[in-house]
């Protein structure tokens, strides 16, 4: 007894100096398991995408996807993978790609193997796929992920199906990331603008969306802005795709458009991409990015962007540059801004904003020249060409006809007198400007209200139920009626026999 | 047999070459040769070639070719055979440079007349005066060439002068222009800002004297002002030696009842689908 006693004593000393380690491994292992339930609810949710044709639960289960992104392990993958798959060679390939031996857990589950008889989703075959090229970006194994991408990408390329199409869009992202961080982005172009044509053919929104987002990724990679553009023009956005695609499809047309020199559109698109995108601070990049060329375009366009962008906590450090080229422009200040762009130069080089800022250069003036005429009544272009840094009269009095005809200023020029006469300026309220200004803004609200009555959601065939009552009632209240009828003759059949 | 097309054809280009660069050269006898040339080219497959068995000598061939056809082109004032060649070649320069076939080495080396001709290029877009076109040709084009590179350099600041207004600089940099084809595009120019020019004048005076006219014109003599103002519709005033531009600033704000009238139809309809 004592023996035994001594035993358990022992097991106790062992427990409680382990305890610590062990709490850990405990937690740990409590991770693993909530990630791998995670993940097979998500299976269960693709089911019932698949049963009752629902995007929506593909979307939720997507959505899942940054959070587990970040517990995903080898370990983990290879247990959702061992259980799901029946011993094929589809497992073995994916769980090569994580460097893992399938023998390892194929005990525990040859124990369950018959319930592997239910038939396999494609759907959940290719999440898998997914969350395996996930884990091998995160891990920086790129040449592997670019494999798995190309053969998965193969594969869903003969799958034609409805339930399908936010994980297709979402395989052809990676398959072009990883061509990306591998700079092999132009090979690839072919492929991507077969792959979108298909997509078309099958009205597949979210992969149609997601291609064009890419392959406009892809030409303003290599700056060819001519091809983006015509690609643009032959091809329509999907109305139904989702946010996070139209907010960068919206950000790709603006680039386009302040290229081409139409700011008004620039700006439209610009300001849409940054409304539509998220505003959290997973999203900074792209916020920050769509603000740098929305600054510049309002820029471009003789508005001053409101101080309160540059405060806001996300965008403070990388608009900084921005800032400066803001101050120069709203004061006038030519020197200041030449200054500005020596400076930030490469900055600007870096953020491809170089070009479009070099054409400010007029803007600079422009904005000088209206503030001249704004407080001078009559100035002489001696002055003119003294305040704005001019080279000489000759050039002041080119300048200042141009933006005349420009509708900058609205003055005259006296040759004779050598003088630039500023003309009374009118009261907007006397034009229609207000009216369309109004109309603007009611025809969005309005827009705004009906556009949420279209996305409101009804479950499919739930009026149905109703239906069925309804019938059910109408059937009774009939039953009713004609009880009530014969009733009656019997009545009176009754009174008859009377 | 590729390979003996491929001589002859060279041989043609050398003689085209040699041909154009003599004093006097024979245009219809160049034309000739240019025809011949990219005949032959399509045949051995240089101007479109399939998947990756490229063969680079030829492309070469067919570059320079291309390229000697872009010089003719602008020698004889053929505005639009330049066009043609320039987006012909556009493929040679950025997409035959850039896919990187399997190993890491690029088709085509860079052509010694890739600036050059993407400056003439560019001027033509200028004188066109098709803006948006410029400034896309221009992204495509390494950011340190802008500042450095002599004949990008020319395009970039012309176009910062006509965005400005500085259209006398532009007509001062003429004389520093370079190359003879540069100035077939030059003039074009400088027609296009006369009449620029010309629309900035008729907004901003309101009579300008005809000696001014000619100065703010780069004309040389009255008559050819006179010309011009006759062309332009402008009033002369022989007494005073005035021009008068007819300004039509009399705009009436006029109420646009029809459309406030729609505007209202539409919310109301709108206000009782919501109530």
């Amino acid at each position: 007894m004592s023996k035994e006693q001594e035993k358990s004593e022992n097991v106790a000393a062992m427990e409680v100096e382990e305890s610590e380690e062990a709490k850990q491994e405990r937690l740990q292992q409590e991770a693993t398991a909530l990630a791998i339930a995670d993940i097979k609810n998500n299976f269960v949710f693709l089911e019932r995408a698949v049963d009752t044709i629902e995007s929506r639960f593909t979307t939720r289960v997507l959505r899942t996807t940054t959070s587990i992104r970040k517990r995903l392990t080898p370990y983990i993958l290879s247990q959702v993978i061992n259980e799901y798959y029946a011993d094929d060679t589809r497992k073995n390939d994916l769980l090569r790609y994580l460097g893992e031996q399938q023998d390892v857990a194929m005990k525990d589950t040859a124990a369950d193997e018959s319930k592997k008889e239910i038939p396999r989703l494609p759907e959940i075959d290719i999440y898998l796929h997914l969350l395996v090229m996930i884990y091998l970006l995160d891990n920086q194994k790129f040449e592997q992920g670019m494999e798995l991408s190309k053969t998965t990408v193969q594969e869903v390329e003969t799958l034609n199906r409805r339930t399908m199409d936010q994980l297709t869009a979402k395989a052809y992202f990676y398959y072009v990331r990883y061509h990306e961080l591998t700079d092999k982005l132009a090979e690839i172009r072919p492929i991507l603008l077969a792959a979108q044509r298909t997509a078309t053919l099958r009205r597949d929104d979210d992969t149609q969306a997601t291609l064009l987002n890419l392959l406009l990724r892809n030409y303003f990679h290599y700056n060819l802005y001519e091809q983006a553009d015509k690609l643009v023009s032959k091809s329509t956005f999907p109305e139904n795709a989702s946010n996070n695609q139209a907010a960068r499809y919206a950000y790709y047309l603006g680039r386009i458009r302040a290229l081409q020199l139409d700011y008004t559109a620039a700006h439209t698109q610009l300001l849409q991409a940054i409304r539509k995108a998220p505003q959290n601070t997973a999203t900074a990049g792209f916020q920050q990015t769509a603000y740098k060329f929305f600054i510049i375009v309002q820029l471009l366009m003789g508005e001053i962007p409101e101080r309160s962008i540059f405060r806001q906590p996300v965008l403070r450090k990388a608009l900084l540059p921005y800032l400066h080229i803001t101050q120069a422009v709203r004061v006038g200040d030519l020197n200041k801004f030449q200054e500005g762009l020596a400076k930030y130069g490469a900055n600007f080089k870096r953020d491809k904003t170089y070009t479009l800022i070099l054409r400010l250069r007029h803007n600079v003036i422009k904005t000088g020249i209206r503030m001249i005429s704004l407080s001078y009544s009559r100035i002489s272009l001696r002055d003119i060409c003294i305040k704005l840094h001019l080279d000489g009269e000759e050039d002041a009095e080119f300048i200042v006809a141009k933006s005349i005809k420009d509708g900058v200023i609205d003055a005259v020029l006296d040759h004779d007198g050598g003088y630039m006469r500023s003309k009374e300026t009118a009261d907007v309220y006397s034009t229609n400007e207000p009216q369309s200004a109004f109309h603007q803004r009611i025809s969005f609200c309005l827009n705004l209200h009906n556009e949420s009555i279209k996305a409101m959601r009804f479950p499919l065939n739930a009026h149905r139920k109703e239906l069925d009552n309804v019938q059910e009632a109408l059937e009774r209240e009939r039953e009713l009626a004609q009880e009530i009828a014969e009733g009656d003759l019997d009545d009176d059949d009754d009174m008859g026999d009377f | 047999m590729t390979m003996s097309n491929l001589q002859q054809l060279s041989s043609i280009r050398d003689a085209l070459k040699a041909e154009l660069n003599n004093s006097q050269p024979n245009m219809s006898k160049c034309a000739q040769m240019l025809t011949q040339l990219k005949i032959g080219l399509t045949e051995i497959g240089a101007y479109i070639p399939q998947g990756e068995q490229v063969d680079q000598n030829a492309l070469l061939l067919a570059r320079d070719v291309l390229e000697t056809g872009a010089y003719y082109s602008v020698r004889v004032k053929d505005i639009a055979a330049f066009e043609r060649y320039i987006s012909q070649l556009n493929t040679f320069y950025f997409d035959y440079a850039l896919i990187i076939v399997s190993n890491t080495r690029s088709i085509l080396p860079q052509s010694e007349q890739m600036y050059p001709l993407t400056g003439l290029n560019l001027l033509r877009l200028l004188s066109q005066n098709r803006l948006s076109e410029f400034h896309t040709a221009l992204e495509v084009i390494d950011p340190e060439q802008l500042h450095n590179n002599p004949y990008i350099k020319q395009a970039v600041d012309l176009e910062q002068f006509l965005m400005e207004g500085s259209y006398n600089k532009v007509w001062r940099n003429r004389s520093k222009v370079k190359g003879e084809e540069f100035l077939v595009f030059y003039n074009i120019l400088i027609d296009t800002i006369r009449h620029e020019i010309a629309n900035c004048s008729e907004k901003a005076y309101d009579a300008l004297p005809i000696q001014d006219a000619a100065t703010l014109l780069f004309m040389k003599n009255m008559e050819e002002v006179l010309n011009f103002a006759q062309e332009r519709n402008w009033r002369v005033n022989p007494a005073e030696q005035k021009i008068y531009f007819a300004n039509t600033d009399d705009e009436v704000t006029e109420i646009p009842q029809e459309q406030i009238i729609k505007q209202t139809l539409a919310y109301a309809r709108e206000l009782e689908r919501i109530v």
